[in-house]
């Protein structure tokens, strides 16, 4: 079935796929330009060969040098999970198209796709911050966002430290403690 | 002397030193439009009132809101025009906690998203680790795990039948369906050692293996879970007011739903098969006999019996679980510390509300790379903006519950 399914995506596609088919465990994964996003979806929900009906999911995905949207589509006909990776999209500028126009279901989750890494979704009527505050400036989900900075630049500050990527202040002092009572 | 006008003591003079009134004045005024200019079209045009219309605050304390949402509604009388949900009052940020814990850890994250049905929270993250790390998970354990999340299931359903009632107006149902509940959580406390947020799940297996006071607390349970239930359900389903208010209430057809993106009860409700645990069968479910109650009509009124059915079905299953139970160990041997080779891994469970999901990114250190949570509660909760309008206050507030939202989870 999988194999199946990679070949028609194979055909369908093959031009606009950015990098090969990956297949492991239960899922199909295709990755495309930001740009292909609405043409592939719309055939991927269209046409009586793919019939990805349900939208099972949609992310934003910070690798740490591109930002991707990750939407993860369930056929009805073949009951397979496709994973389409809008890949390469730029850190600076995130932009990709909205799928509100099929799934007007995905209008929240890409929003909270923007509130959490700064994607701008083309063609959302609403998008604007979902979970934080709307006076707050940073994306949390990012992998340069870092707590103690990001967080207080925003009025709302008051957030404790979560990320230990720095050497606490109190590490030199606990230590010399140690050692003077053993 | 003239007489007293007519409501004086309404307007009575307060003494500016009372105390009381200081309170008022630093409490404040609670203004539903917001103090700064729209961001969008969209909040542009919701914000502006046309001729005859208000703005209604509910929420955030408000307890049909099912937890701490905050609904800003555009009235014409009592009619709703229009509303803008505002969410993030219950935002605690497990995606970004899970990425800075390790892959055991996370578990205890994932508990705390649906306080009502933990176990299904934990199970899509759990089994994407599982696939990450190519595990094989004994089969006792995959019968545990069965038997543990269908309990949780009843439990779920149970408190919506009451939850549904109550936003009516119904203040018995809720009494009835909590000693369900209690039961129920009763006995997963003692398999689970928690009441509510279980933490029950491992990867590769369960915590622990079922014990006696569970199975015999279970085994009494079973021989009067029909009667019992089937009295609660008289209660809701012969009442007249309930069933003629909730017929025909908020009707969403099956385009609108896959639109919605919407799972689980609130899709079989409007005539649609898809259950993931047949659809795309996860642990041990192809074993299972059991069926997929569906409903054509799409109101309020079939999401409540599609869940009403499930609790039968959920019976049945738990039934085929005890009588099939495998033995053997409840863990997969694996180590400590897990490092995932790098890869991806999507993993979907079917639970109460609909397709609970997990996507994680493997680096291959001990801790997820990135750890996307996908909850139905979330989903479900913006066809509100599609179902309440054209309806009166009082009914979309039934509306809102038939959706079965849980704000832990739409938070995140």
């Amino acid at each position: 079935m999988d194999a199946a399914l990679k070949r028609r995506l194979q055909a369908r596609f093959g031009e606009r796929l950015t990098a090969p088919i990956h297949q492991r465990h239960d899922q199909t994964e295709i990755r495309i330009g930001p740009g292909d996003v609405p043409d592939v979806v719309r055939t991927l929900h269209d046409e009586a060969d793919f019939r990805f009906i349900v939208l099972a999911d949609l992310a934003g995905v910070d690798t740490g040098s591109v930002m991707q949207v990750v939407y993860h589509l369930w056929s009805e006909t073949s009951s397979d999970w496709l994973r389409v990776i809008a890949d390469g999209l730029s850190r600076e500028d995130p932009r990709v198209p909205s799928v509100t126009f099929l799934w007007k279901g995905a209008e929240w989750m890409e929003r909270e796709a923007y509130d959490m890494f700064g994607i701008t979704f083309e063609g959302n009527r609403d998008l604007r911050r979902i979970y934080m505050p709307p006076d707050y400036q940073s994306f949390p989900l990012r992998k340069d966002f870092f707590l103690p900075d990001d967080a207080a630049r925003s009025p709302g500050a008051g957030v404790r430290h979560m990320e230990q990527s720095h050497t606490p202040t109190n590490a030199k002092a606990a230590t010399l403690i140690r050692k003077t009572r053993a | 002397m003239t007489a007293a006008p007519p409501h004086d003591h309404l307007h009575r003079e307060v003494p500016s030193d009372d105390p009381r009134v200081q309170l008022d004045e630093a409490a404040g005024t609670f203004e539903p439009v917001p103090p700064y200019p729209p961001r969008t079209e969209r909040e542009a045009e919701f914000y502006t009132l046309g001729d005859g219309e208000m703005f209604i605050n509910m929420g955030p304390q408000h307890p049909s809101t099912h937890g701490v949402l905050r609904v800003v509604l555009k009235l014409d009388g009592e009619n709703v025009v229009d509303l803008d949900p505002v969410l993030g009052y219950l935002h605690r940020g497990v995606e970004k906690l899970c990425e800075n814990a390790d892959y055991h850890h996370t578990i205890a994250y994932l508990d705390p998203l649906e306080y009502i049905s933990s176990l299904f929270c934990e199970w899509p993250g759990v089994l994407a680790f599982e696939k990450l790390l190519d595990v094989e998970v004994p089969r006792r354990a995959e019968y545990i795990r069965v038997l543990a999340t269908e309990l949780n299931r009843i439990l779920s359903h149970s408190l919506f039948m009451g939850w549904m009632a109550l936003d009516l107006g119904g203040l018995t149902p809720i009494l009835w369906s909590f000693i369900e509940r209690d039961e129920i959580a009763e006995m997963l406390a003692s398999l689970t050692g928690q009441r509510l947020l279980f933490n029950y799940l491992r990867i590769g297996g369960v915590n622990g293996d079922l014990n006696h006071d569970f199975m015999s607390r279970l085994g009494d349970w079973m021989t009067r879970a029909t009667t019992q239930i089937d009295n609660n359900l008289g209660l809701l389903n012969q009442n007249e007011i309930f069933v003629r208010r909730m017929r025909g209430l908020g009707t969403m057809d099956k385009e609108t739903a896959f639109r919605m993106a919407m799972t689980g009860p609130n899709l079989r409700a409007s005539g649609v098969p898809l259950d993931f645990r047949r659809a795309h069968p996860y642990s041990v479910f192809p074993e299972l006999e059991f069926d997929i109650p569906t409903r054509d009509e799409g109101d309020c009124l079939a999401r409540y019996l599609v869940r009403i059915d499930e609790i039968k079905q959920s019976l049945r299953i738990i039934d085929q679980c005890l009588h099939n139970m495998p033995d053997g160990p409840i863990m997969a041997k694996l180590p400590r510390l897990l490092r995932p080779r790098p890869g991806r891994a999507y993993a979907a469970v079917e639970g109460p509300r609909g397709q609970y999901a997990a996507y994680v990114i493997s680096d291959g250190t001990d801790q997820p790379f990135r750890m996307r949570i996908h909850d139905p509660s979330f989903v479900h909760l913006q066809a509100v903006g599609t179902l309440m309008p054209g309806h009166l206050i009082a009914d979309a507030m039934a509306v809102m519950a038939s959706l079965d939202p849980i704000m832990g989870g739409v938070d995140k």
